[in-house]
């Protein structure tokens, strides 16, 4: 039954393949190939949820190696979330991807192992384990941001792949630091071995915390190591765009959460005040920067990625803070900000896909014309806001009412005035779509063939399936405002393992 | 408590019907038809549970748990039931009234109107039915959304900055302030339930933090009150089709405020530690400040609905000081003034829109000599306004009578807070007479010059109709429509004697209407459509004269719009001659009792 | 421990920070792209040496088991070589991604400089 878990990263690395090889013989079977594979990942997903649910946290030794030497595979509440949201996202994500492209098969290769390394990042209880998941993930991601074969895109890409490689290797350098203080890589198994046969003060475990947290930081596009998300989030295709948007930074910050809590656990930041103190600093300055950065772009994709920094400030703001209620409230608002982010990247690039809309200004009065997509980016930017009843709430109560627990109250502070921050850029765009006259702009007409030129298949063909997504999306983020009795379940015991 | 799904039901109805009315866009009567029937529905449920609340029942519905400690719950006690039989009842007749005044200007965008206007009406619903913090921080927040639209209706720059305006404020009330406060109520008590008499745990805190959430939660539900100085939003939103202006600015947008505000006060903290801790006396001044300010501004405003709002933040601070003097006079006065403000403010704007919808006309100072033309809506503007002053057997004079009781009774800082209700008694005849007074007793081509305060004392005399003589040439080629309007060009000898001031001022003169900076300053540069700002006045004859008679037979304006004023005014009549007939001053005992029991305040 | 004793002793630490320095240093500052994954790879590579040199063992053996049992004495640790080849070939694929990048890169633009690159796109 626990074998669930090594199938989950395991069915999409493998049926990655199917994609060239089957290619050989057919020409667009990679879409097929990959609905095939993530409606089984869901199902498994939903297996692992529902074991979770009933009897908690559950593990699997892969090959049979027991840990600490074995590598284990640990579903647990958090973990189950993320896992959760990947199946979800990446299977609803191909609905928009079938017209919307890229369609070649290597995109589906590209796409299916992007899949598998999120599932081995949340599923993994080994620091290396960790690392090399990462590090599939990242060359994955790389590989789908220069999808369109542009050259702006693979420019992107590239600093994507520098920027996020020094942070992989930092977070190898930590791993390191923590291998030489305790002799293992078992997450358990260190989280034993620190503060019992080291002590948490003694500097190679405080560099250990530093080079993972700053490693970590840069996959979860924490300020002011976000360089490389607005170049990735706004040169890439859209398809990706809402893919990688909703997973890639979240299992970054996932990561994070896991090693403060299950690795360096609380006592750590109880013995180094420090770096919780540094930490939670810079997440909350991340918090404004992010926003005032994401007010200042024309281009929607850069606003929506700079919003990105906003809320994983936010959300390792309430990693930081270390106490029940933030941390719950963290893990809510970074799974509602993963379907926040994909339904809001699916929403823009339907209406760049119809219009050729990429800039704020373009999007004047296409509420309109667009009814349900302009409909549902609303609901979706407000929930972004914390309007209730919806998860971008949710997220936000649990951890205002953490960072008050904690007594933090610049924290608090900020995440009060972060309604208006946020309410900056999305007012902004939801003035435009419904409230400015098409002619009252001049419209450059238009990026379009620039930036989609080069797709194998520029169509501007909004399908019904693209819509759907979006709709879906917004659904989701107010159904889930009223699921916090169930998040709560999920993971009250995760909270209570190791606070 | 009964388990009731009626509460919700009442919150439900008309977000149903929003989908109603969008399906039906190509469809206006079908629309239009969609929406009185929700009103109607949406009335006879919450009149349905009026009964048993009298009766001392509370019906409940429970979703469920929202989150961890705190359930999504509305129900209907009987300050929910205040708040929801008067906003239901209102948006019957305002229903009515918008149907009148979106036709009858052909206004763009009806549909997103419509729709929005339901949904406003649903979030207004789930305010005054929340059975916690929690419930009415959502519907607070979604009633900002829900009425942005109509305030950005107009789709031009002036709206547009005005709906980012209305927003900002309205979400730093909400999205910030009060949801810190609840945060804070939640985590000092461990609930945020409300309970008549205050929430038990609260007692018990350190003062400090106990004021904190009090300043927080009365200043947050207060800046949708329009309380100073976060009241600028308000005259900001006069750019909204009228029946907006009229049921949601000045009563159930502006009551959630003060509603809310009753609620921290009655229900959250209780009267007696919101007492205690003192910090109630200090909202109250602000309001006293407020209403004070709000009215000496409202004097120098010449565009009629500016003149309003400022009218309705002055008056949206009686209800809050009330709430600060805390006896059961104060109380009972604060509450009432909630409907007697309510069925008064929204027969003015009425009028104010019937006016624009026939003539065009926003600014007093080209109303001279209007009461010959519309006598039925002048005539109740007369009346409502002569309520708004505190004149007996009116409305607003019940409510006053009972604040100013409240207010010597509780004697201390209360009596200076009296006062100032004394002096803006005063304040609202100065600032409500000339209208009444330009329209029925001067003449179009010789009247004093408005507002009166920017003149020297004696007043001069002008003229709203275009002279035979000193008119330029221009004259011939300007049409109808226009003459007598300030001329925008600057450049031209020709005086404008409607427009005062200006005169002396040059060039920009217009841009500088004394009464106002924001309002007019981009106007050349805007479509038609929102011309009318400086169209109006008489037409070139003077005004047409209409008797009653003829105004009844439709000849002044429709009776979409007519009805309602009518309806309104003989409101406000009623419960200014039998309160406790029209069951809200039963409503209002009820209410006060509950909150006082126990306590020693109770006389 | 004196400055001395660790020059002789830990002087593969030392040449692990000089690496990672280097390394991080071209990263930033050469505007060649090619010399940036360059930079990346020394990075890497330090973090290779760093690994190996701490399984490293004064006097051990390799750490296999000979064919004719018992035990094999002090030994090197064995877990950070597992570590490092695995790290190395993720290396190789990065580094493979990264040149694959480069070379649609330099056909679209025709340049290998960052600054000249980020002229041109954005035209």
């Amino acid at each position: 039954m626990s074998a669930t878990l090594a199938l989950l990263v395991a069915v999409p690395i493998l049926a990655s393949t199917l994609p060239l090889f089957l290619g050989l013989r057919f020409e667009r079977i990679g879409w097929p190939i990959a609905v095939a594979t993530l409606t089984v990942e869901v199902v498994l997903a939903a297996l692992v949820a529902h074991r979770v649910f009933t009897d908690g946290r559950f593990t699997h030794e892969l090959g049979g190696y027991p840990a600490p030497y074995g590598i284990e595979l640990v579903a647990d509440g958090l973990s189950m979330l993320v896992v959760v949201l990947i199946a979800i996202v990446s299977l609803s994500v191909l609905g928009y991807a079938r017209v919307a492209g890229p369609r070649r098969n290597s995109f589906y290769v590209a796409y299916l192992l992007l899949c598998g390394g999120l599932m081995g990042v949340s599923l993994t209880g080994d620091v290396f384990n960790l690392f090399v998941f990462l590090e599939i993930t990242g060359l994955a991601t790389y590989a789908l941001v220069a999808s369109d074969r542009s050259g702006r895109s693979a420019v992107a890409a590239l600093k994507y792949l520098i920027i996020g490689t020094a942070g992989a290797s930092l977070y190898l350098v930590g791993v390191g630091y923590a291998f030489v203080a305790t002799g293992t890589l078992n997450m358990v198994d260190l989280s034993n071995e620190l503060g019992e046969t080291v002590a948490y003060t003694d500097p190679l475990v405080v560099a250990s915390f530093a080079f993972v947290a700053v490693g970590l930081g840069v996959k979860a596009a924490v300020f002011p190591l976000h360089t490389w998300i607005p170049d990735a989030y706004a040169e890439s295709p859209d398809t990706v765009t809402a893919y990688i948007s909703g997973l890639v930074s979240t299992v970054g910050a996932y990561a994070l959460a896991r090693l403060i809590y299950t690795v360096y656990t609380v006592e750590f930041f109880e013995a180094v005040p420090l770096a919780q103190d540094a930490l939670v600093a810079l997440a909350t300055v991340g918090i404004v920067a992010g926003s005032v950065l994401a007010v200042m772009q024309p281009d929607v994709k850069r606003m929506l990625a700079y919003s990105s920094v906003s809320q994983f400030g936010m959300i390792v703001a309430a990693f930081g803070l270390a106490n029940e209620t933030a941390l719950i409230g963290g893990v809510i608002h970074l799974i509602g900000h993963g379907f926040l982010k994909t339904g809001l990247f699916v929403a823009a690039g339907v209406l760049a896909t119809a219009y050729g809309a990429r800039t704020v200004q373009a999007y004047a009065n296409l509420g309109y014309r667009s009814p349900y997509t302009t409909a549902a980016l609303g609901v979706l930017a407000l929930a972004l806001v914390g309007i209730p009843p919806s998860i971008g709430f949710l997220g936000k109560w649990y951890i205002a009412l953490g960072a008050v627990n904690a007594d933090a109250w610049v924290v608090a502070a900020v995440i009060f005035a972060s309604t208006l921050l946020t309410l900056l850029y999305v007012a902004r765009l939801l003035e435009t779509l419904y409230f400015r006259p098409r002619d009252s702009v001049d419209i450059q007409f238009d990026e379009l063939l620039a930036d989609g030129g080069e797709r194998d298949d520029p169509s501007t063909r909004v399908s019904v399936g693209m819509v759907v997504v979006a709709v879906a999306f917004a659904l989701a983020a107010v159904g889930l405002g009223f699921a916090a009795p169930l998040f709560e379940t999920v993971l009250e015991p995760f909270a209570g393992r190791y606070l | 408590m009964i388990e009731d799904p009626r509460p919700l039901a009442a919150v439900l109805v008309s977000f149903v019907a929003t989908f109603g009315i969008l399906a039906a866009h190509r469809h206006p009567d079908i629309r239009e038809g969609v929406t009185i029937v929700a009103a109607l529905a949406k009335f006879g449920i919450v009149a349905s549970m009026l009964p048993g609340v009298m009766d001392g029942t509370v019906y409940e519905s429970n979703i469920g748990t929202f989150i961890a400690g705190i359930d999504f719950t509305l129900r209907a006690d009987p300050l929910g039931m205040l708040f929801a039989f008067l906003a239901s009842g209102l948006w019957i007749i305002t229903s009515f009234y918008s149907i009148g005044y979106m036709r009858g200007l052909d206004e763009p965008g009806q549909t997103r109107y419509f729709a929005s206007f339901a949904v406003s009406l649903s979030a207004t619903m789930g305010i005054a039915f929340a059975g916690n913090l929690l419930t009415i921080f959502i519907f607070y927040e979604l009633l900002s959304i829900a009425t942005y639209p109509l305030v950005a209706h107009d789709e031009d720059d002036r709206s547009r900055s005005a709906g980012r305006k209305y927003l900002a404020y309205t979400m730093f009330g909400g999205g910030v302030l009060v949801l810190a406060g609840t945060v804070l109520v939640f985590w000092l008590a461990g609930s945020v339930t409300f309970t008549a008499g205050g929430i038990e745990g609260l007692a018990a805190v350190d003062p400090m933090w106990g004021r904190l959430a009090f300043v927080l939660l009365a200043v947050g539900f207060g800046v949708k009150a329009g309380l100073m100085p976060l009241h600028q939003w308000l005259p900001e939103a006069m750019v909204a089709p009228t029946p907006v202006s009229g049921l949601l600015h000045a009563v159930a947008v502006v009551k959630s405020g003060a509603f809310g505000v009753a609620r921290v006060v009655l229900d959250v903290f209780g009267p007696e530690l919101a007492y205690e801790l003192g910090i109630a006396v200090v909202v109250s001044s602000l309001a006293a400040f407020t209403l004070l300010a709000a009215s000496f501004i409202a004097i120098r405003k010449d565009h009629l609905k500016q003149r309003l709002a400022y009218s309705t933040v002055s008056q949206l601070s009686y209800i809050v000081l009330g709430l600060g003097i805390f006896g059961w006079y104060g109380l009972i006065g604060a509450l009432l003034h909630i409907p007697a403000h309510a069925f008064m403010k929204l027969t003015l704007f009425f009028c104010a829109g019937a006016i624009h919808v026939e003539t065009h006309t926003d600014y007093i100072s080209k109303m001279a000599g209007i009461g010959k033309r519309m006598p039925v809506t002048l005539g109740a503007f007369a009346l409502a306004a002569a309520g708004m002053a505190g004149i007996p057997l009116f409305a607003g004079f019940v409510s006053k009578y009972y604040l100013l009781i409240g207010g010597f009774e509780m004697g201390g800082i209360a009596l200076y807070l009296a006062g100032a209700l004394l002096v803006s008694g005063v304040l609202n005849i100065v600032y409500f007479w000339p209208v009444v007074y330009t329209a029925f007793f001067e003449a179009e081509d010789a009247h004093d010059a408005k507002p009166l305060v920017d003149f020297r004392p004696g007043g001069e005399t002008r003229s709203t109709v275009a002279r035979t003589d000193g008119g330029s040439r221009e004259d011939e080629e300007i049409d109808p429509d226009a003459i007598g309007q300030p001329d925008f060009s600057g450049t031209s000898g020709r005086r404008d004697y409607s427009e005062p001031a200006e005169r002396i001022d040059g060039e920009y003169a217009v841009d500088q209407h004394p009464s106002d900076h924001h309002m007019p300053d981009d106007e050349d540069d805007h479509d038609d459509h929102d011309d009318h700002d400086h169209h109006g006045g008489p037409p070139p004859s003077g005004w047409q004269r209409l008797t009653v008679g003829e105004a009844f037979h439709g000849r002044e304006t429709t009776w979409f719009m007519l009805g309602p004023i009518l309806a309104s005014v003989t409101g406000a009549i009623l419960v200014g001659v039998v309160p406790h007939q029209v069951l809200f001053l039963e409503l209002i005992e009820i209410i006060v009792e509950n909150a006082l029991a126990g306590t020693e305040v109770l006389p | 421990m004196s400055a001395l004793e660790f020059l002789t002793t830990g002087y593969a630490y030392l040449a692990f920070a000089f690496l990672l320095a280097t390394g991080l240093y071209m990263m930033i500052a050469s505007p060649n792209l090619v010399k940036k994954i360059i930079g990346l790879n020394m990075f890497q590579s330090a973090i290779f040496l760093f690994f190996v040199a701490t399984a490293y063992v004064q006097g051990g053996s390799v750490p296999v088991i000979p064919q004719e049992g018992g035990a094999v004495g002090e030994y090197a640790s064995p877990l950070p070589h597992v570590i490092v080849l695995t790290a190395i070939v993720v290396g190789v694929s990065l580094t493979a991604v990264a040149l694959a990048l480069i070379v649609r890169i330099y056909t679209e633009y025709g340049s290998l400089n960052e600054e000249t690159i980020r002229e041109v796109a954005r035209r």
